[in-house]
């Protein structure tokens, strides 16, 4: 793998002994450590915010990969399990770092919006994503302008197919927003933008329409 | 919290009207950077399905061929966790969700179930004109004679996995094409979508898996046979008396692997040539129960 494959999976951030270590578990997964790999995997997208964003990416070559040459899945079990644990303890997580905490939730929606399994999002997971974003909408969040902003970009990314998977839960999701938009003190004017632009996001059918892109991606013209 | 509802007065507010260059708010209001990239998953390259996972827990060798350390034996379904004195169904299904699911709450195991259970199903939809789930079964009368049942189809998918993970199977299949094939001679994977009693089909597992020790590896611990314990009948599920004799209960004992030298598979199969649902031979034959492996 050359540079186009580092850009690719973004294992720049990783040392070398480590880069190699990934590499080798894409190209030969049989003959490396899955677990370790999988827990390296999950401990630098708590770190990294850049690399949880595309992480997915390379779990699910590694996945593919280990399913061919050995028709397991040691490597997904294990990432599923590991990221698991860190659900259990994430309000902890929250607690010492906002920062990790907005990096885990970055990585398993990536994670959700990579990963299939016959073609079909991992049930397993669509609760615990909800979870996740319902606890970015409470009020203590909403009146952090970086966890606004990664629960509007994971909406934007994965919002569609999530609201398939529960439609019921998504309704639940945007009563919150509505109200935290409409009532919750302490917001920022960018975070209220946000929010507003996330509510018409979906009442568009989870697509930009012409007005919303003109509205809140253009540039005024003074 | 309930949402207290505030209808905004539009025009007062958001300077809605007012979007020229001029209007405060416009100047004031911070904008957005760029539009959040949609990031789609990558189609998966392989057109054909996936065949169902192989499961590497419940084997006594790692895909390294060292034996494994005894805690990692417990199988991906240990219903033996599920102690018989327990009431509570080892399965169960909720009105909104996919079909049955295990009391496991560990996401891995989660996952994996999903997986073969839609494995299954694709099975069956490449038949749609026998499994008609929800139409009238008087149009087909085939529908009452194959086993449908999710848990059980399942179960007896996990069992047959085990099978065909070892290293024996892989030989089998390269060496004997499913063409030249002589029935009574050769091993045959049972139909899991044939009707049989748990008794029955346990049987026929067992059986099959110990006709396809003839193509263990050669290894330096002498005859693998040698080490294969017999079919022990007492293990299996017993049927509920005066029930009908069909796979109709849940079991907490699932079916173990009994042969401890059977060396587990390294390498990958691919399910659809060796195609497990014989349509033929599942409509034309009689059922009755299994004798002889075939």
């Amino acid at each position: 793998m050359g540079e186009t494959g580092k850009e690719e999976y973004k294992i720049q951030s990783f040392d070398s002994e480590t880069q190699k270590l990934l590499k080798t578990a894409l190209k030969d997964p049989s003959n490396v450590d899955l677990e370790k790999v999988a827990n390296i995997i999950v401990d630098q997208s708590l770190k990294d915010c850049v690399f949880s964003k595309e992480a997915g990416r390379i779990c699910y070559t590694i996945i593919q990969a280990e399913s061919k040459q050995v028709g397991q899945s040691i490597f997904r079990r294990s990432l599923l399990n590991r990221l698991q644990q860190e659900y259990k303890d994430r309000e902890e997580l929250r607690t010492r770092s906002l920062q990790a905490w907005i990096c885990y939730v970055t990585f398993i929606c990536n994670i959700f919006d990579y990963l299939r399994v016959n073609n079909m999002p991992m049930m397993a997971l669509v609760n615990p994503v909800y979870d996740c974003l319902f606890r970015l909408a409470q009020p203590d969040s909403l009146r952090k302008e970086e966890e606004v902003d990664c629960l509007v970009l994971q909406l934007h990314r994965i919002g569609e197919q999530l609201e398939k998977m529960n439609s019921q839960r998504m309704d639940e999701l945007f009563s919150l927003l509505r109200d935290g938009f409409l009532v919750q003190e302490g917001l920022s004017s960018l975070s209220q933008l946000l929010l507003l632009e996330i509510i018409e996001f979906r009442a568009a059918d989870w697509k930009m329409t012409d007005a919303a892109q003109k509205y809140y991606y253009s540039e005024v013209m003074d | 919290m309930t949402g207290i509802r505030i209808f905004p007065l539009f025009g007062q507010f958001w300077g809605v009207g007012q979007r020229s260059a001029s209007a405060p708010w416009a100047a004031a209001a911070p904008r957005l950077q760029t539009p959040p990239r949609r990031q789609r998953a990558p189609k998966p390259r392989a057109a054909a399905p996936q065949p169902p996972p192989r499961w590497s827990q419940g084997r006594k060798r790692g895909a390294d061929g060292k034996r494994r350390k005894t805690e990692s034996d417990s199988s991906v379904f240990d219903e033996n966790k599920y102690r018989p004195s327990d009431n509570r169904l080892d399965s169960f299904t909720t009105p909104e969700g996919p079909g049955p699911l295990s009391r496991c709450s560990d996401w891995g195991t989660a996952v994996e179930e999903d997986e073969m259970r839609t494995s299954v199903n694709k099975e069956m939809a490449r038949y749609p004109w026998v499994f008609k789930m929800n139409s009238d079964s008087k149009e087909s009368t085939v529908t009452v004679e194959l086993e449908t049942d999710e848990v059980v189809l399942m179960r007896r998918q996990k069992q047959i996995n085990y099978g065909k993970n070892t290293i024996a199977y892989d030989r089998y299949i390269k060496e004997v094409p499913r063409s030249h094939r002589i029935p009574g001679v050769h091993p045959r994977t049972p139909n899991k979508f044939k009707k049989y009693s748990r008794r029955s089909w346990d049987q026929q597992i067992k059986l099959w898996k110990v006709a396809l020790h003839s193509w263990d590896p050669p290894t330096e611990e002498g005859c693998d046979l040698q080490e294969i314990s017999p079919v022990d009948l007492g293990e299996m599920e017993t049927e509920s008396v005066g029930s009908n004799s069909t796979e109709s209960q849940t079991s907490c004992q699932d079916n173990d692997d009994t042969c401890s030298g059977t060396p587990t598979k390294v390498r990958h199969v691919d399910y659809q040539a060796e195609g497990e649902f014989d349509l033929e031979v599942c409509l034309g034959e009689p059922l009755k129960d299994f004798d002889t492996v075939s």
